[in-house]
């Protein structure tokens, strides 16, 4: 049953419809693989019993012909996504002991449209960092290369993805946090436009950065899955009232491309393997029939400070919430209220979720509101009119996701260092745009990712370019 | 840009986490090393530009003012350690 793991999700759709297999044997050989597989540490929970009933639930559906369109599918849900009577820790040893009492809107869509959720992913705390090792559960093993990192957060759904350990996996994505492990294990990755999918149930970090997404094992398999995670929410107040388009059609439609390549930003980077992979992956677009023009995104540069000071600020005022009394850590050594609040969040964060709070409690406060939080808000204002004026001649904007390939585990101490993992990807989420990474080629042995942009709702169109860029290509294809 | 005792105290007392002596130095160079680079921002003149709070202009819509019992009070406070009669319970704050 081995063989069933590794089908694309499209070809599952196909064969369970067909009968060619059952979705109990492709569940079933989805949990052996997870246990086999233990080690890599993908997983903070998974529902063996329960998908194994689901399981022989959706086979029943097909064989009464009532099948929806996900049916029997087994996939796998960041553990940011609250699911109702499930634990949903994001990573943090605060919510260790938290059950959700609803469930997320992206969950409750999935469900709706049948898919099996087999587990809940491992990810950096609180969705904060770039290489899984913030995580209270321990970090995540690359597949590919057990000493390097899957990349953060997500880490644990790209992996579960390249792993083969379930169809394809929900993520979230506030700088980067789906494309840069996306492009670290070698998988597709997209971060839809802000507000296309609901942010109901999902644990925020940055609200007005945070955005659900997948990773896949190609573009068309996101295509399909992003069409059934995506729509209006009336529970999100930032959910866009705008039609979903049949993504699953458009991903293979005859479309024509004009690309915007940054020059300046190519011609700066410094990894020689990183910039050659993404010349060759843009000049195979261009024989292929894309059309090229060169873009000026000026103040693109200033997107990381300007993130780590929006960023950290909207998890200041976020994760305020944390206070040991309602749900969450809550501190046994306390005599005071005080101690209650102090002492249930010292003990319940970690250090990077501590060092983000921190920065943005010093940036919101007085005294120095205007001179970070107010500036970066205005930078992060011509940084998204930077892509306006881009977007008035070209359809997609091509860069790498990242500036290197993984890196091994522990290797990164300083923050600075970590932060700029993510200088290629923070622009898009400044600016809400959608934004994906599919393999584009190698550096070090490892995977690399080209990052494409759109316009905004105009996912299908850069899934439509990364499919055609798969049809040429093979660096997505894995065993 | 530099971290003073004093700043490093107020951001503990409004952020409600304990800054203990051991990692306080560790700390400060994480912090000043995160500023330092935030300082490039000083690089642009933005005294014309209008700050973004939102990448989406999207106003509020409003549901049907009727009553919804999606999650129930118990429901939720299940998740508390200390709670009785529909209260939650903490440390005494009046003497």
């Amino acid at each position: 049953m081995s063989e069933l793991i590794n089908l694309s999700l499209t070809d599952q759709i196909l064969g369970l419809a067909d009968k060619s297999f059952s979705s109990k044997e492709i569940t079933g050989a989805y949990l052996n693989e997870i246990k086999k597989k233990e080690s890599l540490n993908c997983f903070i929970s998974v529902f063996e019993e329960e998908s194994e009933e689901k399981a022989l639930m959706a086979d029943e559906n097909i064989a009464k012909n009532k099948a929806r369109p996900l049916e029997g599918i087994p996939i796998a849900h960041k553990d940011i996504f609250c699911i109702k009577d499930k634990k949903t820790t994001c990573g943090s040893k605060m919510l260790s002991n938290f059950i959700s009492p609803y469930s997320s809107e992206v969950f409750s869509k999935l469900d709706t449209a049948g898919a099996i959720t087999l587990g809940k992913t491992n990810m950096d705390e609180f969705a904060m960092g770039s290489s899984n090792e913030t995580s209270f559960y321990g970090n995540v093993l690359n597949p590919i290369n057990e000493k390097l990192s899957p990349g953060g957060s997500s880490g644990g759904s790209a992996a579960a993805v390249r792993a083969n350990l379930c169809s394809f996996a929900t993520a979230t994505d506030t700088g980067g946090s789906i494309r840069q492990p996306a492009s670290f294990c070698g998988v597709t990755g997209i971060k839809p436009t802000y507000g296309r999918v609901s942010r109901w149930g999902m644990i925020a970090f940055a609200s007005s950065l945070d955005q659900a997404g997948i990773i896949a094992k190609n573009a068309k398999d996101a295509a399909i899955a992003l069409k059934y995670m995506s729509g209006f929410d009336q529970k999100d107040s930032t959910s866009l009232n705008e039609e979903v388009k049949d993504l699953q059609k458009e991903v293979d439609a005859e479309q024509e491309h004009i690309i915007g390549i940054p020059k300046e930003l190519i011609e700066n980077i410094k990894n020689d393997q990183v910039r050659d992979s993404f010349k060759n992956a843009i000049s195979i677009l261009e024989k292929d029939g894309a059309k090229i023009e060169e873009i000026n995104l000026p103040h693109i540069e200033y997107s990381l400070p300007a993130y780590y000071v929006i960023a950290p600020a909207e998890c200041s005022a976020n994760l305020a919430r944390y206070d040991g009394i309602r749900f969450g850590h809550r501190s046994e050594s306390v005599s005071s209220l005080e101690d209650l609040y102090v002492n249930s969040r010292t003990e319940g964060f970690g250090r990077e979720v501590k060092n983000r709070i921190f920065i943005g409690t010093f940036c919101l406060s007085a005294g120095y509101y205007d001179a970070f939080y107010n500036k970066a808000l205005k930078i992060r204002n011509l940084i998204k009119s930077d892509f306006d004026e881009a977007f008035k001649k070209v359809s997609s904007i091509a860069m790498p996701t990242c500036s290197n390939s993984s890196f091994e585990l522990g290797s990164i101490s300083d923050p600075v260092e970590m932060y700029e993992q993510d200088i290629y990807t923070i622009p898009a989420n400044l600016a809400g745009l959608p934004a994906l990474s599919i393999p584009s080629g190698t550096a070090d042995e490892m995977p690399i990712g080209l990052q494409l942009i759109g316009n905004y709702l105009e996912e299908g169109r850069i899934l439509n370019l990364a499919n055609k860029f798969q049809k040429l290509t093979n660096f997505h294809e894995f065993k | 840009m530099k971290i003073t005792e004093q700043d490093l105290k107020n951001i503990s007392l409004l952020s409600k986490i304990k800054i203990d002596e051991e990692t306080s130095d560790s700390l400060v160079k994480d912090l000043e090393s995160i500023l330092t680079m935030v300082n490039k921002m000083d690089e642009l003149d933005t005294s014309k530009i209008n700050p973004l709070t939102h990448p989406i202009e999207n106003t509020q819509t409003l549901r049907e003012d009727i009553e919804k019992k999606d999650i129930e009070r118990e429901k939720l406070q299940e998740l508390s350690k200390e709670k009785d009669s529909g209260f939650y319970l903490t440390p005494k704050v009046i003497e």
